[in-house]
């Protein structure tokens, strides 16, 4: 890996800092409001310093019998206003920071869905596959702190130690001068130096951690083959290896992080001493007054409030960059879909042709020449209101043609058309308008059963649900559920049975009342019985419509015309 | 090994107990730095006395200023102990308690485990694990420091002013009651954000899978605004209970500060003499100074303590998972495995098999295989098949009965032929981490992958794709197949090993397992396929849990 230089470290980030920018007025106030909770914090400890040294001084003066006039209620009140002030600040500064956060979480998702869609079906399939799509959210949240961690934070602490020495350098420009230096110092090493401490093993974390998972995922899936070969112990020393690597590093940054919070101390206390020196040598030259004195060293001491996140944020900040790079990596991947500059629609009405010509597709694009094709020189042809099934093991491509006639995904050479024309001359809302695809996977949301029918035609009435439901032989389940269409179906669907689900998902593509319908085993994880007078149904209600069946054989398809066998991507 | 009333708290109880040593030391070290930084208040309070009052001057105290920077070093020497022990207790409660859960998902084994999904047991396994660093990280020594400093801070105030000490302790009536204060609202707070932050991590993610379905009905670009709706109504929605929530630290703030101002101004009207009473007109500017700079400290544990709650309640909701999955009843293998063995490869005896809730699977049933035989197991689906073969390997706990399988390694392949992230090589050597080159190539030859391999030009060392993508199912299956004649297991467990292959590529598995069986090993194989069920020595027909028909196999017959 090359040595992190602050160049990329910027560029990795811009695009998030670009997101930010949009709340700027926001982020502006919630730094204010945390920098008026520093500064009541340092005021009240000063002036409280100033105050006692102030009277005990009046005291003794008065003790000697010297009259004195020492106005205590202006201090007294000052006191109890930055007591109130803290309080009230630090309140409503989490109240808005956390408001500030929520928001910029609902951008940073909204922002990054917006790139997801623009991908084509073999990115999404390949990141579904490693997981990708599950370390998502772990990674925008990473992001989301970015705001109240690594920008405001920082910048609230400098403002403070400048106003503090500012304030400081007022009464006596030495004290001002050595402080500034000193915390400037401070602050300078706790936000690069700790960087840079803990830039390479907070990153590598990040990967230590996703091999670990991976690892975790191959052993729980391979477990019967690790059992009976009795190599189980074997693989858990690769995950142990990962496990050991994590640690190593988590214990460096442990440690890094901890020597940053000791500095910060150590840093702040050795001030205050300094800043009491100086004050001191002042006050017995007699150019300082002996509460001004008192109040320096602990208005430096009450800095360490400001200066203490920093270390952690800074020791890690590797893994925020981490997170940034890899949502880069993903706004990065364009899909192969290239919109057409002119596209057109569709001409051909009622029932849809679609052929493919000559058509190959290399699954992955790195090994293209090692492995084999996922579809080899295939060409078919469905002519308007013919019913095809294409079959075959899985495996042998017969979704890569579907996902081709829906331009999910291009072909490496060949042409595919639909209605005659080639896809890539026609817009894709216009082709997925015109076409219902089944897809193998049965994809429904956490929503209700209506919501999800209604994915597939937005104005469908009631009673077209209903109607739907019905050809897929669910009626009589949702009307005896007690919510009926309201009811909640669940993540991925899980509150159904795998044959509900693939009901409920076939009745949805039914409500495209699409002119050309794709099926992948409509029927699969379903008894006999129902498949046979679901199949009874469609056959009527398909009428004129074309259709392409996927399966592994052609038994109880309704209305096949003809049938054509794929075999490890090639027709045969 | 597990008790039933393992309570998620209590289970964090134990873990603590496991590394108590170095949570001592954590505590320990946080209390010298509690001390210290006692010492260091005191020597500034004392410096500025006595500069203030004249006394001295800068230049004679030299000593006394070196000495406030010692103790300041040293206090942070002190803190970056607590902060590293702690972090070494964290790290090493974390990998037992992974080892332990490797240790009981492999007990489990792969059919107790069936119906969960292996990358939600990953996530238990890697993540919920990990969530349980700040607990012992930072909580946990945390919380004892909050038990200990403050009552320090309090006697030594108190030694110097009671009456300043009395109004600390009215700030803070009791401090467990602050604590609970503190704790019920941080504890809400975190098991509301949570559950709210997990649910719409969760529809983000559904929307994210589902993707291709969006897409498919024009939905996309739509579902961006949603996205964005529903993360903004979340927002709306948990900032009402925010509000409140933030009030209870919002509370204990204003009571540190509060104590601080009413101590300050006490102090100053003492030191000018307007207090008649009470100890007042014994403070001195030293005295004075130390309280003052005592009381923010007298706070401080506590303020950091609310600070890591989440810490606690990520650790809690974790340790729920985690408890729950510990909870889970292994079988007990060694039923299944006894070295009586002469020259049966397999024997069973009134073997019978049940299963929660189904009741009786399997038997009793007697069985015997002869070394080298080859054995075929039909029957619909349900009937047992697959449970006789998970008996075999001993997946299953035995009910009653006996089963003489050997003890060592045996070849298992079913129809979801698994593969790692690697090489081919490296999947090859899952069964036998020693295997040469030589004997690599000669196993995947063996199984039918001479073809593929020849088209490769980096041969064994190909990495395979995600999850092994780029191998079309038949050369997925080969791979597995190529495992069985990599190992020397003599046994042989297929469950359906052509279930979801064409006729092509079932015809090639069917000649490499003829080959396994001209080895001398013996095959027990589950299937349906009637190419499979030709080479059989014997056909055993199982329905319903029992053997109904036991008949010598077409290959016997053809000899």
């Amino acid at each position: 890996m090359s040595r992190p230089t602050k160049t990329t470290l910027a560029s990795e980030f811009r695009p998030w800092l670009r997101v930010l920018d949009w709340r700027r007025r926001r982020l502006w106030k919630g730094a204010g409001l945390m920098l008026l909770t520093v500064i009541a914090a340092i005021g009240l400890l000063a002036l409280s310093g100033w105050f006692i040294t102030a009277t005990a001084i009046a005291g003794v003066l008065a003790a000697a019998g010297v009259a004195i006039s020492l106005g205590v209620y202006i201090p007294g009140g000052g006191i109890r206003l930055f007591a109130v002030l803290r309080t009230g600040a630090r309140y409503l500064e989490r109240i808005y920071n956390h408001d500030t956060v929520l928001r910029l979480l609902a951008d940073l998702r909204a922002n990054l869905f917006a790139v997801l869609i623009r991908l084509d079906g073999r990115e999404l399939a390949r990141l579904r596959a490693a997981e990708w799509l599950n370390r998502l959210t772990a990674d925008i949240d990473t992001l989301d702190g970015l705001y109240l961690r690594l920008l405001a934070p920082p910048l609230v602490a400098l403002v403070a130690i400048v106003a503090v020495s500012a304030l400081l350098g007022f009464f006596a420009p030495w004290v001002g001068g050595a402080v500034l230096l000193a915390l400037l110092a401070l602050w300078t090493w706790l936000v690069l130096g700790q960087s840079w401490l803990g830039m390479a093993p907070s990153q590598r974390r990040v990967a230590t951690l996703d091999r670990l998972r991976m690892r975790a995922i191959e052993q729980l899936q391979g477990l019967a083959e690790l059992r009976c070969y009795r190599t189980l112990t074997e693989h858990r020393h690769t995950l142990e290896a990962e496990e050991d690597a994590l640690y190593a590093d988590q214990r460096r940054l442990g440690r890094r992080q901890a020597l940053g919070s000791a500095l910060v101390s150590l840093g702040v206390g050795l001030s205050a001493v300094l800043a009491l020196w100086l004050a001191a040598e002042a006050h017995i030259g007699e150019r300082l007054s002996g509460p001004l004195t008192v109040m320096m060293p602990l208005a430096v001491l009450a800095l360490n409030e400001a200066l203490a996140s920093l270390p952690m944020a800074f020791t890690q900040l590797g893994a925020t960059r981490a997170a940034a790079r890899r949502l880069n990596e993903l706004a990065a991947l364009r899909g192969a879909i290239g919109e057409s500059e002119s596209p057109e629609e569709i001409a051909e009405s009622g029932a849809l042709s679609a052929s493919l010509d000559d058509v190959s597709l290399h699954y992955l694009k790195g090994h293209a020449d090692s492995l084999p094709p996922a579809l080899d020189n295939v060409s078919l042809t469905l002519a308007p209101g013919e019913r095809l099934a294409l079959v075959g093991a899985s495996g042998a491509g017969k979704s890569s043609v579907a996902q081709l006639l829906v331009r999910l995904i291009e072909p490496t050479t060949g042409k595919v058309s639909v209605g005659g024309q080639d896809v890539r001359q026609l817009s894709p809302v216009a082709l997925r308008g015109r076409i219902g695809y089944l897809t193998q996977q049965v994809e429904l949301f956490h929503d209700s059963l209506a919501t999800n029918l209604r994915l597939a035609n937005p104005e469908a009435s009631d009673a077209e649900l209903w109607n739907a439901l019905e050809l897929v032989e669910l009626e009589g389940w949702a009307q005896a559920l007690p919510q009926g269409l309201e009811t909640w179906v669940g993540e991925s669907g899980r509150q159904l049975s795998g044959g509900q689900a693939r009901r409920v998902a076939l009745a949805r593509v039914l409500l495209t009342d699409a002119d050309l319908l794709i099926l992948d085993e409509p029927f699969a994880g379903l008894d006999e019985a129902t498949a046979t007078s679901i199949a009874a149904r469609l056959d009527g209600w398909f009428g004129e419509r074309s259709v392409l069946y996927l399966a592994h054989d052609d038994t109880g398809l309704p209305g096949v015309n003809r049938t054509l066998r794929l075999h490890e991507g090639r027709l045969g | 090994m597990v008790e039933s009333e393992l309570t998620p708290r209590g289970w964090l109880r134990k873990q603590a107990e496991g590394v108590r040593g170095w949570l001592l030391i954590a505590t320990l070290a946080g209390i010298v730095a509690g001390l210290l930084t006692l010492a260091q208040m005191g020597l500034l309070a004392w410096t500025i006395s006595r500069l203030i009052e004249g006394v001295d001057s800068p230049a004679t105290l030299g000593g006394v200023f070196l000495g406030l920077i010692g103790v300041i070093v040293l206090r942070c020497v002190a803190q970056w102990g607590q902060e590293s022990a702690a972090l070494e207790a964290s790290l090493r409660v974390r990998a037992r308690v992974r080892s332990a859960l490797l240790d009981h998902l492999g007990a489990l084994g792969p059919v107790r485990l069936g119906d969960r999904h292996s990358a939600g047991l990953a996530g238990q396994l890697v993540d919920q694990v990990e969530a349980l660093e700040g607990h012992f990280a930072r909580f946990l020594p945390q919380l004892r420091l909050t038990l200990v400093l403050p009552l320090i801070i309090l006697a030594v105030v108190a030694w110097l002013d009671w009456l300043a000490a009395l109004f600390l302790l009215l700030a803070a009536p009791l401090i467990p009651l602050f604590m609970a204060l503190v704790g019920m609202g941080a504890e809400r707070l975190n098991r509301e954000q949570f559950v709210a932050v997990t649910r719409l991590a969760g529809q983000f993610l559904d929307r994210v899978r589902g993707l291709t379905t969006l897409q498919l009905f024009n939905r996309a670009e739509s579902t961006v605004d949603e996205v964005f709706t529903a993360a903004d109504d979340y927002r709306a929605r948990s900032m009402r209970t925010l509000r409140l929530a933030f009030l209870s630290s919002a509370v204990l703030e204003f009571f540190a500060s509060v104590a601080i101002a009413v101590v300050a101004i006490y102090i100053g009207f003492g030191l000018l003499g307007y207090i008649a009473f009470g100890p007042a007109d014994e403070l001195t500017l030293f005295s004075g100074l130390f309280i003052l700079l005592l009381a923010p400290e007298f706070f401080q544990p506590l303020r950091t303590l609310s600070q890591h709650y989440h810490d606690r309640a990520a650790a809690l909701g974790a340790a729920d998972g985690l408890v729950t999955l510990l909870k889970l009843p292994a079988p007990s293998a060694q039923a299944a495995t006894r070295q009586r063995m002469n020259k049966a490869a397999v024997r069973l005896s009134r073997l019978c098999v049940s299963h929660p809730g189904r009741g009786r699977v399997l038997g009793p049933l007697d069985l015997t295989v002869t070394a080298g035989e080859c054995i075929v197991l039909v029957g619909p689906s349900g009937a047992g098949k697959s449970t006789l073969l998970q008996v075999l390997a001993g997946f299953v706990e035995i009910e009653s009965g006996e089963a003489d399988v050997p003890s060592s390694a045996i070849a298992w392949m079913d129809q979801r032929p698994w593969l790692v992230q690697g090489s081919l090589a490296d999947n090859l050597r899952l069964v036998a981490p020693d295997a040469d080159q030589a004997r690599l190539l000669d196993a995947a030859e063996r199984a039918g992958l001479g073809e593929l391999l020849a088209s490769l030009p980096d041969g064994l060392q190909t990495p395979l794709g995600e999850r092994g993508m780029g191998l079309s199912g038949g050369q997925a299956q080969r791979l597995a197949l190529a495992r069985v004649f990599l190992s020397r297991a003599r046994l042989v467990l297929l469950d359906e090993p052509t279930a979801n292959l064409d006729r092509a590529s079932e015809a090639r598995i069917v000649a490499s397992l003829q080959a396994l069986q001209d080895e001398g090993r013996t095959l027990i194989v589950a299937t349906h396929h009637p190419a499979l069920m030709a080479m059989a020595d014997r056909v055993l027909t199982i329905d319903a849990g029992l053997v109904s028909a036991d008949t010598r196999g077409a290959n016997v017959t053809a000899h």
